[in-house]
């Protein structure tokens, strides 16, 4: 089987979740390629636009909610900007799922903190309603900074959790950084759940069990420095720490060579070994973050 | 498991050979060209330089090519890329080979590149040995020497050559041509010896291999990182001449207005644009960046194939502001004592 080769998927749905991003639900049009396509939270998948090119992108649809999968675009490039043209009905091609994922059976029932930036809020939402479908873990916290409310992805579902989200097991708390009428109101409505600030500081006032806590993060390369300080001056240990990372794919399979980092004690490549690392695994293999 | 077997070729039956090969594939070995060396189709013995120090090009543009075509497009689906014809490569030297073996592990790991393998399968390797020039180090990585990852392997004699059999392909060419080939005798291997050991003391670099990824490891601030980023001048000539580097970029194209092509190329981390992510972030923003990331890639130990250099030498012979592999590794190793 050539593992270059793509599948057929037919855009479902677009939606638009904010004027940079949007929202393609898509359907294999083989139903057996449908039924084959197993995932896990944190993989991704190449999306390739025959005739235009091919761009990694990380699924943010859940296992548990089958029959589809849904990829979050940023109009930031050369093909998602053409992925952006794309209108319901059009047909692309899939190849994947790649990568490692996040080790979800190893962490139920803990509790999840999921830390995410900006469009970080993609690969985590797929962690977030896999651990709310499945019900296997103690409390999720979710940690979201924004940069304004326009810029808040999944408005609907966030709202939503803010209001309901405590009784199925599940707080969210949400930064922004440019006040506007609507941050106002949502402050007003949710304090302290929601603040003008960072993510960072979110964490306010935050304690954990460490014994039984797993944090998960993604976000802008910036971001995880800064969060990371946050997790371990509340003495979390580096291996409960998980973050999901982002390369120049250009292959998926680790023969590109695009992804490899390290130094020549630990060279590893983040489409194969990752895209999700330890804490521990950055601190072993530079360049990682 | 690995049938070894001496034959010997004699000279007179050398030609008789050579033209035997055609019928496994098409030949290509060393021809010389201006001032280097390049693989190239041969059709008779005289157009090959067997003496050549190195081709600029090593044999892994018949497996990944430099510009490769993976898949066609026709009526909205990829359709794959056929057409692989048999190869012969004729005089491969032993860092060639070994290289060869560091792309297997590679392109060969799950998920299979089905475009090497094929290629691979219809290639016949056929190695010749050599001697040292002053840009080799191969001893030094033990590359010098090639087990397996051949077909035959011609080691000079006076009056010929003395054949290493390396595999079943290669017995199978033997028994093809078993009039010119003789049984080996006891001054053969002698010769075969003296040559060897000739050979192992003519190297005039070596690199220090003693706990070199650790050592690189600890040096990832070494200050001779930022002097070298200053002579380099990030063309990326040793990348494409490396026989093990392997990074490659894919981009469609269009052939006209209904078909299209998908088709990778040599990629370099030698370029500004190999670290960088769609919104601009790069993740290697600096000259000093890449330049250690190479050093860091080449010296990675992998316990099942050795380092990923081979010691060939042509990233040193090729570079326009002369650098060099072996010096520079000594100097950081240095820069850290």
């Amino acid at each position: 089987m050539n593992p270059y080769q793509t599948y057929d998927a037919k855009i479902l749905e677009i939606r638009e979740l904010t004027p940079r991003e949007k929202l393609f639900t898509l359907r294999f049009v083989d139903s057996e390629a449908n039924k084959e396509f197993k995932y896990k939270p944190g993989q991704f998948v190449i999306v390739d636009i025959r005739g235009f090119g091919e761009f990694p992108i990380s699924l943010c649809s859940t296992p548990t909610r089958e029959g589809y999968i849904q990829l979050c675009v940023r109009r930031v490039g050369r093909m998602t900007k053409y992925m952006h043209t794309l209108k319901e009905g059009d047909v692309i091609g899939i190849r994947g799922p790649y990568g490692n994922g996040f080790p979800m059976e190893k962490m139920e029932g803990s509790e999840l903190i999921l830390v995410s930036g900006g469009l970080g809020m993609a690969p985590l939402r797929s962690v977030l309603w896999y651990a709310i479908d499945s019900g296997k873990y103690e409390h999720i916290y979710l940690l979201y900074g924004t940069k304004s409310y326009e810029d808040i992805l999944f408005r609907d579902e966030i709202i939503h959790l803010l209001k309901h989200g405590d009784a199925i097991g599940c707080t969210v708390k949400l930064a922004y950084e440019v006040e506007s009428p609507s941050c106002i109101y949502l402050e007003r409505g949710f304090s302290p759940k929601v603040c003008k600030g960072v993510v960072t500081d979110l964490f306010r006032g935050m304690e954990f069990d460490v014994e039984n806590t797993y944090a998960l993060i993604c976000g802008p390369p910036v971001m995880y420095k800064y969060v990371i300080k946050e997790l371990l001056d509340r003495k979390l240990s580096p291996g409960r720490i998980y973050m999901t990372l982002e390369r120049r794919m250009r292959c998926g399979i680790g023969k590109c060579g695009h992804c490899i980092v390290g130094t020549s004690t630990s060279i590893k490549y983040i489409c194969k070994d990752g895209p999700v690392f330890t804490y521990w695994e950055a601190l072993s293999t530079r360049g990682l973050i | 498991m690995i049938i070894l077997r001496y034959v010997k070729l004699p000279s007179e039956n050398f030609e008789e050979f050579f033209n035997s090969l055609k019928q496994w594939g098409e030949i290509n070995a060393p021809v010389k060209q201006g001032n280097i060396y390049s693989f190239k189709k041969v059709d008779s013995l005289k157009e090959v330089s067997l003496d050549y120090t190195r081709t600029m090009l090593p044999p892994k543009k018949f497996f990944v090519k430099p510009r490769d075509e993976l898949l066609k497009l026709k009526e909205g689906k990829w359709e794959e890329s056929n057409g692989t014809k048999p190869v012969v490569l004729f005089g491969v030297h032993s860092c060639d080979i070994h290289g060869l073996q560091i792309l297997d592990k590679v392109y060969l790991d799950e998920p299979v590149d089905i475009y090497y393998k094929k290629r691979r399968e219809n290639s016949i390797i056929i190695g010749i040995s050599c001697m040292p020039d002053e840009y080799c180090f191969c001893k030094s990585l033990g590359t010098d020497f090639a087990m397996t990852g051949f077909d035959l392997f011609l080691h000079e004699l006076p009056d010929g050559y003395l054949v290493r059999v390396g595999s079943v392909k290669g017995h199978e060419i033997v028994w093809a041509n078993e009039g010119v080939f003789e049984p080996i005798s006891e001054e053969d291997l002698k010769y075969f010896r003296e040559f060897e050991e000739k050979r192992a003391n003519s190297f005039k670099r070596s690199l220090n291999k003693e706990g070199l990824a650790d050592m690189l490891d600890l040096a990832f601030e070494s200050p001779v990182w930022k002097k070298y980023e200053k002579i380099c001048l990030g063309c990326g000539n040793c990348n494409m001449v490396c026989p093990t580097c392997r990074c490659y970029e894919v981009c469609d194209l269009w052939v006209n207005a209904y078909e299209g092509v998908r088709v990778r190329r040599y990629d370099s981390c030698f370029m500004e644009s190999h670290g960088l992510v769609a919104g601009g972030h790069n993740f290697r923003p600096t000259r000093l960046d890449r330049f250690r990331h190479r050093y860091y890639c080449k010296s990675y130990f992998d316990p099942s194939a050795g380092f990923n250099c081979v010691g060939c030498g042509r990233c040193d012979e090729f570079c326009p502001a002369k650098i060099e592999h072996v010096k520079v590794l000594d100097e950081v190793r240095e820069a850290l004592k």
